[in-house]
């Protein structure tokens, strides 16, 4: 990685010294942090590592980033599609124009809402795909469509078949990490990042940047015994009694790899606690990045576009940091599960009311995260990508929300070898592709990801159950216009 | 050779000409060639997929691009390059090809291939089960198992290691059979009595008596049950998106243990967890079972708020089924239909049409709560045709609303829009206290109610106004109270006996709501001095009914401005509640309703655009369903009360054809739901209807059950017939699955290393003779006791070796699959946390009944939020054993899962055993463990209280079954001396002597 900072080079300097006194045990492969293509890969590869942005509850095209003059000219005429649709919660409303007035960014005067407007400095690098069709309308089905390929549970996420393809690129940190929403998690829960049937070391793991422990059972709990001197010591005894065990035990890899896990977990913990520490990070990233003066204390009793903007914000940092420190596969969630109050983007009542702040809290940050890795050198090899269940209807239900559409939706990729530009347009009232026998999946949007790190998507695949099983099944095409 | 007919088949692509043949009959293609190209290359090749642009499908396709060419060179060889991750051809099948080319490759122009496998029964798992591989007599006393084992070392030159020391033994098998450690107590008599009766084989007692003692605790059900339910992908909660808990679930769990520790006839087992309501009736076990089919997760929002009226429903519906079917096969037969869900399957002798057929047997089925005891079986049914006439009435009736509700939105979206519109950009008046009258509550909508005025005197009137009123008790918001039918008179007596006159009569159907626009009723200059409001048909509030008003007015005829003669009224009602400020008779003259937008005129414009939606609802009604919906409000209120009047009774959640319906979420009543062979598994591409049936995967299975074809069928037979397919004593698999499980569940590793498919894409038996000999036994035993297994695999030589490594052997045989040594385990998820328990000197043996929670629910009513870090690990509810957790699918409990728990979202044969950094920050740091590392401190000073030496041997005998050695010693002590007890009983939870079995 050509764009290390030098304090991480230090760092990877100084674990090295760490772990070098290990390096005369054998270790089985579950410690290796190799992937299984690592050395083997498929292609030359493009990108390194994946950022996913989700965006709980399917988030409206029409009203973010695919633009459809005819809902202006039409709005509240009947809706007439010129076939019977049948709506998860509703029947079909009238035309319903966005809240929000489009205008032209970029070089490419790509035309995007009010409420994204911060994105508009970067949208020559975005690569849209405006014509992406799900299978359901059902958000908890759409939402492993979208992270698992699979519409039902029991499938490994894409974070997960990445580390598993690639290992990671530090053995301090955790390969898959998830930044979930500050509300709580998804339709799903931790099934969106589940490894299924692949090994456990490639589940995503849960970081809460901002909260009080953000990552389980990182450190040792409040307790009225453990102090950082029987917690050392206690350590070094078991270091060395296990190790007693493993040489007492010949033949037998795991007994030393697990005398090796406990050192793991010291060099994680201090690696961890340093990517979530934002406090050196200058001010002007911060605020590039859209954080609150206040921090993670913001008021957030109701959903507003300051909590969004730092809450998103410090997600898409967390995560930069992350990925310097050689994590793989970041997935950062905008949204919680179905509740009432709205805490998510599921705006059946009112577009205006939860869209605005969660699409600008989300354009903010994502916004910083772009530039910030451009600078860096970083965007030439880290994949962004925005995804949602599905998207929401042209027409309105009630009169100032939208319905599901499975039918097309938007999704976007950005850097990694990505050539910005639009691939794929909806129809004229974004409610199916505007060819409907060319219509992209989310399969094509993974056998591209997947491409981009150097992976063939119908070669990566392990058998379970009597199938083997792939991220894209048994689809996919690698959307080749789109690289660059 | 090939390079010849490639030249050959060119020649042919190319011209397309026949050329001169062999002089031997060349192959027929229908009869010869056909069948091999549709079974072995058209799955990849057909006109859909055209797998590397290859399309074999007719001769035009085959022909068109000349890549035909190099068909024998890629299909034959010793590696040949097709087909891919198939069996290869077998040296026949690529003659027949080659001899077909060199006959110039003819293939009638309209004959087009599919993918069409061979049913071939030809593979280890579907041939008859062998016997008689071994005469008993010369085993001379010997474990036959070991017979087995030992034929395959010899073969492989291997000379296994001795047995293990009777310390290590009695922990191996204590956790095997019970997931509990040995208390030091039983290790030390163990080792007494293997010691005393050493020599002439007679340690053999010693292990017989454990085992006995083992096989006979009840923690052998908790055990075992826990690798059942692994397989049965139990859990607690619903799943996918809400997640809702399943509070009915664990009579399930009790069942699986109970019938592990009864030692139930496997065959009962299977056939009651398919169909125990069908075939053992009166029987609660029956019903309890059929939680297997329930087990997995269920798509509620699917289900219940879309519902099978939507294509979304009727997808959610047929995942359901495949879960089941998977589940059923996974676990029972060790095979994989579900693979034939978009094909026939590629491996195995599994055809779509098999595959439907299954979906056939679990048509009528869904996952719900019902009864298994506490109601008797007459009551019961005549319960279930209650609640099913109850359900049907509901259906027609929200049918008809909803087709009511559907047009007027449709019709009504932009009067609909512009009242929102309007509602956004005024803001509304403060509700005032004083809502107006409101009636005694009653239960019936048809008791007649008035409400009436006494003007003082009799005037001329030019109108009456009536002025609904405003309350968001039960969301109703507008028009709240507002009769459905009523009439209005006016008089000049009091009492309404004669004289009166109606003015407005809205009895004859029922009004749509006029929410706050108010109804005018013109009077024509009328004198009267009083005016009645009857309502003949009341409004519902929340399962009750009312009526209420804001206001009547009584404008005055002839006057410039108008004039409310009524502000002076008496009101007189048949009754009113009186309540508060809220609600008073004098309310209803008093001048105050709720404004819903404080501007005048956009409030005029609302009243017009709420009248206009009620003209549209009103002309949208028909006659014919007004009456339909009358006659059902009738027909369902005696029949609710009635349905009261029954217990509840215990309840499970299970599979279930009758139920209490909920939002789109509806029983059958038993009937099957048509099912159809769907093209690619899409439910928008039915092809021929199927009845149930089941795939031939042995011979001597005819695959539609004869007696259930036809249009429908009733259910429980077929799932009765798929239960009796099952536990036949010619199937192959379900005897082979179970004892290769049984062998999985005490030696560590399963001799078929796929225990879910023993299919072609799965794994062959390292021993194949001892697989069968164990299945035989256990198929023969007419007891089909599976504890009998259990006893012969762990009273066998092999189970008693030690792990203990050896250069040579592992030079020949790494992995140990021939057993030169016994297998070290980690522990299990829930045999660390039990074991954690257990020397903490917490666990509380309190065995079935409802689990308990290690986690707090917040959010509970919509979606629930399971927060593991709010729980107290303190709290002793939650002392019991691992297996009587409460399990959440979505949220599952992370020590556990960090741990390789089993993930309930699927069937799983075989726990993962990684080690991890996250493993290790888990059981060093978790709230739990140092939580009980404090009472296992407590434990230590309180048994040991003298010394540190005596409370490090308490610690280890109780924690790794043996004292410390000399080097270990030292360690343990000086750090207990430093550093305390519960540091020294954290240290001593994370020893590798500790999370390991040998």
């Amino acid at each position: 990685m050509k764009t290390d900072s030098p304090t991480l080079s230090n760092r990877r300097q100084f674990l090295g010294t760490l772990a070098g006194s290990f390096s005369g045990l054998a270790l089985t492969d579950m410690l290796a942090r190799d992937g299984v293509l690592s050395g083997v890969l498929h292609a030359p590869p493009r990108a390194k590592r994946v950022i996913q942005l989700f965006m709980a509850g399917a988030a409206s095209h029409v009203d973010t980033f695919d633009h459809k003059p005819l809902l202006k000219q039409k709005d509240g005429d009947p809706w007439d599609p010129g076939e019977t649709v049948e709506l998860f919660q509703s029947t079909p409303g009238a035309c319903f124009n966005s809240p929000w007035a489009f205008k032209p960014y970029g070089k490419s005067g790509k035309m995007l809402s009010e409420v994204v407007a911060p994105l508009g400095e970067v949208v020559d690098d975005i690569a849209f795909v405006h014509n992406v069709v799900g299978k359901t309308g059902v958000h908890s089905q759409g939402t492993l469509l979208q992270s698992t390929g699979f519409t039902f549970p029991g499938f490994p996420s894409a974070g997960s078949w990445v580390s598993y393809a690639l290992g990671s690129e530090s053995e301090n940190l955790p390969s898959f990490v998830v930044l979930p929403d500050h509300r709580g998690l998804a339709s799903n829960g931790s099934k969106n990042w589940a490894n299924a049937f692949l090994p456990a070391r490639h589940q995503g793991t849960v970081i809460r940047p901002g909260s009080v422990t953000p990552i389980a059972d990182l450190v040792a709990p409040a307790s009225r015994f453990i102090n950082p001197q029987n917690d050392r010591a206690g350590l070094d005894a078991l270091s060395q009694l296990n190790s007693l065990h493993a040489l007492s035990h010949p033949g037998d890899d795991r007994l030393s790899a697990r005398v090796r896990s406990y050192e793991l977990a010291a060099a994680m913990q201090l690696s961890a606690t340093d990517a979530l520490d934002l406090s050196r990070e200058p001010d002007y990233i911060k605020t590039l990045y859209g954080l609150a003066p206040e921090g993670p204390g913001v008021d957030d009793t109701t959903i507003n576009e300051k909590a969004e903007s730092e809450f998103f914000g410090r997600k898409c940092l967390v995560a930069r940091r992350l990925l310097e420190r050689g994590v793989r596969f970041v997935q950062i969630w905008s949204g919680n599960d179905n509740g009432f109050p709205r805490r998510n983007w599921d705006s059946h009542e009112d577009i205006n009311r939860d869209h605005g702040p969660l699409a600008l809290g989300m354009a903010r940050g994502t916004s910083g995260l772009i530039k910030d890795l451009k600078q860096r050198g970083m965007l030439d090899d880290t994949i962004i990508l925005w995804t949602t269940e599905f998207g929401r209807m042209p027409c309105s239900q009630g009169s100032k929300g939208r319905d599901h559409n499975p039918f097309v939706f938007t999704n976007w990729l950005c850097g990694g070898g990505i050539k910005g530009g639009t691939y794929g347009e909806s129809d004229e009232w974004g409610f199916r592709p505007q060819d409907r026998a060319h219509s992209s999946s989310v399969y094509d949007i993974h056998a591209t990801v997947l491409h981009q790190l150097g992976i063939n998507h119908e070669r990566l695949s392990v058998r379970n159950n009597g199938i083997d099983r792939r991220l894209t099944d048994v689809h996919g095409h690698v959307l080749r216009d789109m690289i660059a | 050779m090939f390079k010849l007919q490639r030249l050959f088949l060119l020649c042919v692509a190319t011209f397309g000409s026949a050329m001169p043949g062999s002089l031997e009959a060349a192959p027929d293609f229908e009869k010869d060639v056909a069948p091999i190209l549709e079974a072995k290359c058209l799955f990849c090749h057909d006109a859909d997929t055209k797998k590397g642009k290859f399309d074999l499908s007719s001769r035009d396709a085959a022909f068109s691009h000349g890549s035909i060419g190099d068909l024998i060179g890629i299909v034959s060889g010793p590696e040949p390059q097709m087909p891919k991750k198939e069996v290869p051809l077998t040296e026949a099948q690529v003659k027949i090809l080659a001899d077909w080319i060199a006959a110039g490759a003819p293939w009638p122009a309209d004959r087009t291939l599919v993918y069409n496998p061979q049913r071939d029964l030809d593979w280890w798992s579907l041939r008859p089960i062998k016997e008689g591989m071994i005469d008993e007599s010369t085993l001379s006393g010997r474990n036959p198992v070991d017979y087995f084992i030992e034929q395959k070392l010899a073969e492989k030159g291997l000379k296994p290691v001795g047995e293990a020391e009777p310390a290590v033994l009695i922990r191996r098998l204590s956790y095997d059979l019970t997931g509990l450690p040995p208390t030091p107590d039983e290790v030390a008599a163990f080792e007494a009595e293997s010691i005393q009766n050493r020599g002439a084989g007679a340690a053999q007692s010693a292990i017989q008596n454990l085992t006995d003692r083992l096989l006979a605790s009840p923690a052998f059900g908790e055990k075992f049950a826990q690798h059942w339910l692994d397989l049965a992908r139990y859990a607690e909660t619903h799943g996918y998106d809400k997640d809702k808990p399943r509070n009915n679930a664990w009579p399930y769990r009790d069942y699986v243990i109970s019938s592990f520790n009864e030692d139930k006839s496997y065959a009962r087992f299977v056939q009651e967890q398919v169909a125990g309501d069908i075939l053992f009736p009166g029987d609660p076990e029956g019903v309890v079972a059929l939680g297997f089919l329930a087990a997995g997760p269920w798509d509620f929002i699917g289900h219940w708020e879309v519902g099978e009226g939507k294509l979304d429903g009727r997808i959610a519906k047929h995942l359901d089924r495949d879960e089941m079917i998977s589940a059923t096969f996974n676990a029972f037969q060790s095979s994989t239909v579900h693979c034939a869900q978009c094909h026939h399957h590629k491996f195995d002798p599994i055809r779509m049409e098999d595959y439907y057929r299954l979906h056939a047997v679990f048509a009528a089925v869904d996952r719900a709560d019902r009864v298994y005891a506490g109601l008797p079986p007459d009551r019961e049914r005549e319960r279930l045709e209650l609640t099913s006439r109850i359900n049907s009435l509901k259906n027609e009736k929200s049918k008809l609303e909803g087709d009511l509700k559907k047009l007027v939105a449709e019709k009504a979206s932009g009067v609909d829009r512009r009242i929102e519109e309007l509602k956004t950009q005024h803001g509304a008046d403060e509700l005032k206290p004083q809502y107006g009258f409101h009636s005694q509550i009653t239960k019936k909508n048809d008791e007649e109610k008035w409400v009436q005025l006494d003007l003082g005197q009799s005037a001329p009137v030019a109108e009456i106004r009536l002025r609904p009123a405003y309350d968001d008790f039960a969301g109703i918001g507008g028009g709240f109270g507002f009769p459905l039918r009523y009439r209005v008179e006016i008089s000049n007596e009091a009492e309404f006996k004669s004289g009166m006159v109606i003015v407005h009569d809205a009895t004859d159907r029922d009004q749509a709501n006029p929410r706050t626009a108010p109804i005018t009723i013109p009077t024509e200059g009328r004198a009267f001095r009083f005016v009645r409001l009857t309502a003949t048909k009341l409004a519902e509030r929340k399962d009750d009914y009312i009526l209420a008003l804001a206001e009547i007015e009584v404008i005055a005829a002839a006057e410039a401005e108008a004039v409310n003669l009524a502000k002076a009224a008496t009101v007189t009602s048949k009754d009113s509640i009186e309540s508060g400020d809220r609600w008073r008779k004098t309310n209803l003259v008093d001048g105050i309703y709720h404004r819903e937008l404080s501007d005048d005129k956009a409030l005029a414009e609302l009243h017009a655009l709420q009248g206009e939606r009620r003209a549209i609802e009103e002309s949208l009604r028909s006659p014919k369903s007004v009456a339909r919906l009358e006659a059902i409000g009738k027909e369902l209120a005696p029949l609710e009360e009635q349905l009261k009047t029954f217990p509840q009774g215990e309840l499970v959640y299970a599979a279930a054809t009758r139920f209490t319906q909920g939002g789109s979420f509806r029983p059958t009543d038993g009937k099957p739901r048509a099912i159809h062979v769907l093209h690619r598994g899409d439910l928008t591409a039915p092809g021929e209807a199927v009845s149930p049936g089941v795939p031939p995967l042995w011979s001597g299975i005819s695959e539609e059950f004869p007696e259930l074809a036809g249009e429908t069928w009733d259910e429980g037979t077929a799932r009765a017939a798929l239960a009796a397919y099952l536990v036949r004593d010619d199937n192959p698999l379900v005897w082979r699955s179970i004892a290769n499980r049984l062998w999985q569940w005490t030696f560590g590793a399963p001799l078929v290393g796929t225990p879910n498919d023993f299919g072609r894409g799965g794994m062959e038996p390292t021993h194949p003779e001892l697989l069968d000999y164990l299945a035989a036994t256990l198929r023969n035993d007419p007891d089909k006791s599976l504890k009998s297994i259990v006893r012969l695999l762990v009273t066998s030589e092999a189970y008693r070796r030690s792990v203990a490594h050896d250069e040579a052997n592992a030079a020949i045989d790494g992995g140990n699959t021939t057993l030169w040594r016994a297998n070290r385990r980690r522990l299990s998820a829930e045999e660390f946390r039990d074991s954690v328990l257990t020397v903490s000197g917490k666990l509380d043996r309190k065995v079935g009944g409802k689990p308990f929670q290690d986690f707090v629910i917040e959010k509970p009513e919509h979606s629930p939020h399971y927060q593991y870090h709010l729980h107290d690990p303190n709290d002793p509810a939650a002392h019991r054993r691992t297996i009587y957790r409460f399990v959440v699918r979505s949220q599952p409990q992370p020590m556990l899962t960090t741990l390789d728990c089993a993930d309930p979202s699927m069937s799983v044969p075989e726990r993962d055993e990684s080690t991890t950094a996250l493993q290790a920050l888990t059981q060093w740091n978790n709230r739990f463990v140092e939580a009980m590392a404090i009472h296992f401190a407590d434990r230590l000073r309180r048994e040991a209280p003298d010394t540190a030496e005596e409370k490090v041997d308490l610690a280890c005998r109780l924690a790794i079954g043996r004292l410390p050695t000399p080097e270990e010693r030292p360690v343990l002590v000086g750090h207990l001396k430093v550093h305390g007890e519960e540091s020294f009983a954290r240290v001593v939870m994370n020893l590798n002597a500790f999370v390991y079995v040998e």
